[in-house]
């Protein structure tokens, strides 16, 4: 029940995260922050170095300023990467307290080893606030979800609804050209080659009646070459006949790269799972082979727990913008199901696609 | 020669029957869904059943298991399939039914009177016919440096018409060459593909077949 709510709230941060115009991103922060503290620890150590170098007490100093720049550079990566806490039984609060945890075992261990390295006793202040971050996490995982976070909830299904009848309308929008322009133009110029072939043949001109029906027929198997594509485009028949993976398979056939294809699923996933897999497939294998030059292509697919985990690794340039028209349209997609989406690109590539979608 | 059509959609049906009897084909029934095709072809036993492989109820692939059904009852009946799109998985489980005499085909095709007619004669005799789109399928996949590389553009031409399931002679007249010419480039694609010769036309599909999926 708590992976949604996470992702309502994630929405929102991501919103928040926009930084205005001049302003100081996190990040920055993080930045200054570290920078900053170095050379403190820096100054420190030329003192201590003149004033004759005896017991190391810069460490004293280190210490305190490392686990405030550690909390600091955690707070801005949860916030930075929502994808670390968006899961069932995480989230922001969990995580946070979570890394803190983790930073103040550090620097009690540090003190530890500081001050001599005797008993070990860091381990009592871990048992202590581990029981507590274990309570915590029960909390979260066996309350009911608030008020706020239920209205947050439905912000967000509005939005993503929205982005589904958007991208549903925009494609409806290009069947319709399509059709128009392909399959029905095709059709009416067969008809006028077949009228055409009616007079030659009243004028007893049978060679050029022949001519124009053959031409017809050419026409016709080029409105139906059109409508095979246009329907492989709305939903492929293999994949309803032979399920994800035939249908993957089949793409990475018709892909002049080298495809590499490994599903594992012991069922098969709902038919929105599905069809939105195949299409993130699908883009994955365009883009590689359009933008990123590659020349081959692993494909993942498995069953995590309750969420179907997809990997499309290139070895192309990389380089790719998440917020392409390509992209921004599959996170629609995958986003209308509770999913993630992710893209990893450097220049220089490789690129890597990974999508998350729950099938409980 | 005596065939049984399912088709479900009249206008194609009755299309297909008169297309078959106008080229001397004996059409024993044309039937409309699975269940009928296994039926018709229990009672009439025919040489060839022509299938859609889209039929009711579920409108999936219910066509294509309802001949493989219906060949289990009356072995040797040849099974040439239809559809307005290919795919090679369904191409492979065809093929991988023991027997030959085993057909896959855009409805495309159709409009190519002569040359559809060849490939039901083709099928019900035992022989292969597989959709140069499947072909193409396959071909695709090929590696950059794999031994597909080492052949001439020719015997390439030549392969895919193998692998389509055409004898020399139907090779040698898609591509004006003599037989003897066609034999030669068939020998020289078997030896540089470490393919063994075998006599009949479908256990050579297989054998390219099973080369090409590799």
């Amino acid at each position: 029940m708590n992976a949604p709510i996470d992702s309502a709230t994630h929405e929102h941060a991501s919103e928040d995260r926009r930084p205005l115009p001049g302003a100081v991103t996190f990040g920055h922060a993080v930045a200054v922050q570290a920078w900053a503290s170095a050379m403190l620890v820096g100054v420190n150590i030329l003192i201590w170095l003149f004033s004759g170098a005896g017991d190391f007490w810069p460490i004293w100093i280190f210490l305190p300023l490392a686990f405030a720049l550690a909390v600091h550079a955690w707070v801005a990566l949860l916030r930075r990467r929502p994808e670390i806490w968006r899961r069932p039984h995480l989230n922001f609060a969990l995580a946070l307290e979570c890394g803190v945890w983790v930073a103040l075992m550090l620097f009690n261990i540090g003190i530890w080893a500081a001050g001599g390295a005797g008993s070990f006793w860091p381990v009592w202040p871990a048992l202590v606030l581990g029981s507590a971050v274990a309570v915590h996490a029960s909390i979260v995982s066996f309350r009911s979800p608030s008020h706020q976070e239920l209205s947050e909830r439905i912000d967000v299904l509005t939005s993503t609804r929205a982005g589904a009848v958007d991208a549903q309308e925009e494609k409806l929008r290009r069947i319709e050209r399509d059709l128009h322009d392909g399959a029905q133009a095709r059709l009416v110029a067969l008809g006028m080659s077949l009228g055409m072939a009616e007079q030659k043949f009243d004028a007893a001109e049978p060679g050029e009646a022949r001519e124009l029906l053959a031409e017809a027929r050419v026409g016709a198997e080029q409105a139906l070459r059109e409508l095979r594509d246009l329907a492989r485009g709305i939903h492929p028949p293999v994949l309803a006949d032979r399920g994800l993976e035939a249908a993957v398979r089949s793409l990475a056939d018709l892909s002049p790269m080298q495809v590499n294809v490994s599903v594992d699923l012991a069922e098969r996933p709902t038919a929105a799972v599905e069809s939105t897999a195949y299409f993130v497939s699908a883009e994955g294998l365009a883009n590689a082979a359009k933008h990123a030059a590659a020349e081959s292509v692993q494909i993942r697919i498995a069953r995590r727990g309750s969420v179907l985990r997809m990997d499309i690794i290139d070895d192309g340039v990389g380089g790719a913008d998440p917020d392409g028209g390509g992209l921004r349209g599959l996170r629609g997609r995958v986003e209308a199901l509770d999913g993630t989406l992710r893209v990893v690109s450097p220049r220089g590539g490789p690129t890597i696609l990974i999508a998350e979608l729950p099938c409980a | 020669m005596r065939v049984v059509i399912a088709e479900d959609l009249a206008l194609l049906r009755d299309g297909l029957v008169r297309l078959l009897r106008d080229n001397d084909f004996e059409v024993l029934a044309a039937v409309a869904d699975g269940d009928a095709l296994v039926k018709a072809v229990v009672e009439y036993e025919p040489d060839i059943a022509v299938v859609d492989i889209r039929l009711p109820p579920d409108f999936r692939d219910e066509g294509l298991r309802a001949a493989l059904r219906a060949r289990e009852l009356v072995p040797g009946t040849a099974i040439l399939i239809v559809s307005q799109y290919v795919e090679h998985a369904y191409a492979a489980e065809l093929l991988a039914d023991p027997g030959g005499g085993v057909g896959y085909l855009l409805k495309d095709r159709i409009m190519h009177v002569a040359e559809f007619v060849e490939a039901v004669r083709r099928v019900a005799g035992g022989g292969t016919a597989l959709d140069p789109e499947v072909v193409g399928q396959l071909f695709s996949r090929r590696r950059k440096d794999g031994p597909l590389e080492r052949l001439t553009p020719r015997e390439r031409e030549v392969l895919a018409l193998m692998a389509e399931g055409r004898s020399n002679a139907g090779i040698a007249e898609v591509l004006v060459l003599t037989v003897g010419a066609v034999e030669k480039h068939v020998q020289s694609i078997m030896g540089k593909l470490d393919l063994l010769q075998s006599a009949g036309d479908h256990r050579r599909v297989l054998a390219v077949l099973a080369y090409l999926q590799q």
